[in-house]
């Protein structure tokens, strides 16, 4: 910039007296610098001052093409200059971000505290196994295969598990998987609690479930004949009113009462805690750091409501779900629902892993199941691992027929539970669409008066008798490996609700787990259930139907006809009279 | 999302659970290395993964001056083979929504596409329903074409419009602070914008000519599309969209760092208006 004044100074003085003088740098240099670092008459800030600045930052920072980003450069620092002097906000320190997560976890993140020295063995203890919860490895496994969560969340989860473990009368616990909101996210892990737990939660079920059905009942009659009542009363008020008001020679009769024709399907009962659909216990937390929750054990009515609406989560478990139909429960219950269909579509296992009855018995055993009484149609409810399995081969695994995974986890019904319950005598009206693994094909028996019991496929089925949904086969099967096909993993994906996984390590370790958004896939798009038709409330009849008014020439010609025989006296206010009486005459008639 | 975050994706996409495994992400980051390569690309990002039935597509793309303008996109059935994406076709853009199977993983499967007599947003009138073909190579592309249309996103001043109108990146861009992550305002459309120029600029008090250009995220309908989490530890923003459930962008906070991924079935979801509540009010 220099150069270029002076290059013009020097054109300029030559052209002066003067030319052959040496042009003054210095003197040039400085009227250069004068002009530059003349202040600006708004901000005060001055260009020389401002360039010093720009360069100094550009040769300290050394970007690359800084040419192009220059304007930008510039703006900063003057951005960067405006900042007041007297800041007293300067010194105050803000603590970071992390700081309350810090504050959260770093309690979790100890050993856990050396408690009472028991004189109980530690075997009677009965803490659950957490030998099967190395997230770590499951993490490494879950990495080859494409999914996972970040490593701090998977540790947290660990270790929050094993605190879980120690306050909660938990057998058996696992981790299930995330499920997305809008606003935060859940972390689920399944659970399995003590005999005894269980046990006590029944009769507290029984206690409360008997009463209060019975009370429902009748809740609902009196509430109906109260409804009515004063219906009634209102409209005999209204009658009286208009009997006044009119002519009260003819007081009208009521109408009809409009009876209800809806009748209300006979609800099946919820299974008790630690069976069917009701068998695990799962537990979710919103994020590290947070305490985990307790989910509301299903009903029916939750289920078969929760496959006619298509929700997302927000993540806050109080959150109220406005739908069509209602759905009966908060979010929490909602997503147990959700987390019980999942479950019910989509954990398998290989084929053999687990066997029907005891050990000793072997496949060929006859199953003692201790539901037997509480099922109705379903048999074959326990199983356990199979002594003598035989890892298949990954070829298998890798099967495209996807014969050698079974479902590990009872179809529900689409009465909403895994074992049937007949509604005797009442008659079914119509059947709900099925659910889980993917059969959701809507088949409307006719209505008979003999309920046929509903069945679904038995447990530990094949994978390959899953029905395909809508051309989308239920599911897809893929080798986490091409290069190393010795330490390749079979990874098993369900295209019928997306998220959900399962990997195994050529048969020997296998484990579902679940992260996704907690929807059904859908091929077209949801549509919500229709209203239903509008009920009728009287019998269709001229009271209640429109008719067009008579025109003038029909009343007319009405009341010539009907003119009683001829007499002297003229057509007057008597004749409209006899008129009027003889409508309302009709009008009962038509009553 | 740029070859250098493929080989730590755990923690940016893991936080919608789905990762590029350990053997796709070596694999991706040479052969994409090397794709780069061979086509002299600036800069070069994996873009995702679709879904099929029997097989799995990985995409990624690269562009040589134009950050926006000039991408070129690369599709392959292994990580390691690319073969160009072909341009969408109008007849794909148009048809693809309408497309409801899932993708197969056969490039060159026909499908049969049924499109209903009142069918309105194609146009034209029909008597009776109309069966038209689709390729799945178009299909492909054109359904990367939309996602990138409809819901990549850069954080605002990520991007720089030199004055010849390319746009880059800018290479002053100091990342978004904590405040600033949880407005949707802070995050534009890496699309052409659609809006006018003065639309964007002047729904702001603090405009920058330089790097408002671009679509603002808050246009979008309904309120509630987008999900955005910030992280426990307040050092990432994640945005996920419920259009294109299985997108998911990432940015670190206060670090020039962003980029986005799709690991998902390509297909949108149009049933966001029955999973919203109806009176839905965003994070605060």
């Amino acid at each position: 910039m220099i150069t270029d004044i002076t290059d013009y100074d020097v054109t300029h003085e030559d052209a002066g007296p003067l030319g052959n003088q040496i042009p003054n740098y210095e003197k040039e240099f400085n009227s250069a610098k004068v002009f530059l670092q003349t202040a600006s008459s708004a901000t005060g800030d001055n260009l020389y001052d401002h360039l010093t600045e720009v360069l100094n930052k550009i040769l300290a920072e050394r970007p690359e093409n800084v040419i192009d980003f220059f304007e930008e450069y510039s703006r900063k620092v003057k951005e960067q200059r405006f900042k007041p002097l007297t800041d007293h906000l300067e010194d105050i320190y803000v603590q970071p971000g992390r700081f309350s997560l810090a504050n959260k976890i770093l309690p979790i993140l100890s050993p856990l505290p050396p408690g009472e020295p028991s004189t109980v063995d530690p075997e009677d203890l009965e803490l659950a196994d957490m030998s099967n919860n190395n997230l770590i490895e499951l993490l490494y496994y879950l990495e080859q295969c494409g999914i996972g969560l970040p490593r701090s969340e998977m540790i947290f989860v660990m270790i929050s598990m094993r605190n879980l473990v120690h306050t909660k009368p938990i057998a058996s616990i696992r981790f299930w998987g995330k499920i997305f909101g809008t606003i935060s996210n859940y972390l689920v892990v399944e659970t399995m609690l003590k005999e005894e737990e269980y046990m006590k939660r029944n009769e507290n079920y029984q206690e409360e479930q008997a009463p209060v059905e019975v009370q429902d009942e009748m809740a609902l009659n009196r509430g109906e004949a109260g409804e009515t009542s004063a219906a009634l009363l209102e409209i005999e008020k209204r009658a009286g009113m208009g009997g006044e008001e009119g002519s009260s020679k003819y007081p009208r009769p009521l109408p009809p009462e409009p009876l209800i024709h809806y009748e209300e399907l006979p609800e099946p009962p919820p299974e008790p805690s630690g069976v069917g659909v009701n068998k695990k216990v799962f537990y979710v937390c919103n994020d590290i750091g947070e305490s985990w929750t307790e989910l509301p054990d299903v009903t029916p009515k939750q289920i078969r409501t929760a496959r006619q609406i298509y929700k997302s989560f927000t993540g806050d478990l109080e959150a109220e779900i406005q739908s069509y139909p209602e759905f009966p429960g908060k979010e929490k219950e909602y997503l147990r629902v959700q987390i019980a269909r999942i479950s019910a579509g989509t954990q398998i296992a290989p084929l053999g892993y687990f066997t029907f009855g005891g050990a000793e018995l072997g496949e060929g055993g006859e199953e003692e199941d201790e539901f037997e009484e509480a099922a109705g149609g379903a048999s074959k409810t326990h199983y356990s691992i199979n002594p003598r399995y035989d890892p298949p081969p990954l070829t298998d695994l890798l099967d495209q027929s996807m014969s050698f995974w079974v479902h590990t986890e009872p179809y529900i019904l689409p009465q909403g539970r895994t074992t049937w319950w007949n509604p005797n005598p009442m008659p079914d009206l119509g059947e709900e669409p099925g659910e889980g693994y993917g059969e959701e094909e809507e088949e409307v028996k006719p209505r008979g008066e003999r309920v046929e019991p509903e069945t679904g496929p038995p447990l530990l089925t094949p994978l390959s008798e899953d029905a395909v949904l809508e051309t989308v086969p239920p599911w897809s099967v893929r080798v986490s490996s091409k290069i190393l096909e010795g330490f390749a993993l079979a990874v098993v994906r369900s295209n019928i609700w997306p998220g959900a996984y399962c990997f195994s390590n050529q048969g020997k370790v296998f484990r579902n787990v679940y992260l996704g958004f907690g929807h059904k896939y859908v091929e077209h798009n949801f549509s919500p259930l229709p209203l239903p038709a509008v009920q009728q409330e009287y019998p269709i009849g001229p009271e209640i139907l429109e008719i067009l008014d008579p025109t003038g020439a029909e009343e007319e010609q009405w009341r010539i006809d009907h003119l009683p025989k001829p007499k002297v006296i003229p057509v007057g206010e008597e004749a409209e009279g006899e008129e009027e009486q003889e409508e309302e005459e009709e009008e009962e008639d038509e009553d | 999302m740029e070859i250098e975050s493929l080989l730590n994706s755990l923690d940016t996409s893991g936080h919608y659970g789905h990762v590029l495994s350990v053997e796709e992400s070596q694999v991706l980051y040479n052969s994409l290395l090397i794709l780069q390569n061979e086509n002299h690309f600036r800069k070069i990002f994996f873009w995702g993964k679709i879904f099929g039935c029997d097989k799995d597509y990985y995409i990624a793309y690269g562009y040589k001056q134009d950050a926006l303008h000039g991408r070129i996109y690369y599709y392959g059935m292994d990580c390691n083979t690319w073969g160009l994406l072909p341009r969408p076709t109008p007849n794909g853009i148009q048809l693809t929504p309408l497309a409801s199977t899932k993708f197969i993983g056969d490039p060159s499967l026909v499908i049969d596409i049924l499109i209903e007599k009142d069918e309105t947003s194609i146009p034209g009138k029909r008597k009776q329903p109309q069966v038209k073909q689709l390729k799945e190579e178009d299909r492909l592309s054109s359904t990367v074409h939309l996602i990138m249309n409809q819901v990549s996103l850069v954080p605002r001043g990520a991007w720089f419009k030199r004055p010849d109108g390319v746009i880059i990146d800018n290479i002053s861009f100091e990342g978004l602070s904590t405040l600033d992550a949880r407005e949707i305002k802070s995050f534009l459309h890496a699309r052409i914008p659609t809006q006018k120029i003065n639309t964007n600029l002047l729904t702001r008090d603090d405009y920058n000519y330089a790097t408002d250009f671009l679509d603002p995220l808050d246009f979008d309908i309904p309120e509630g599309c987008w999900v955005i989490q910030i992280t426990p530890a307040e050092d990432m923003v994640i945005l996920k969209s419920l259009y294109w459930p299985g997108f998911i962008f990432y940015h670190y906070l206060r670090t020039p760092k962003h980029g986005f991924i799709y690991l998902g079935h390509g297909k949108k979801s149009m049933d966001l208006t029955f999973m919203l509540c109806p009176f839905f009010t965003s994070n605060t």
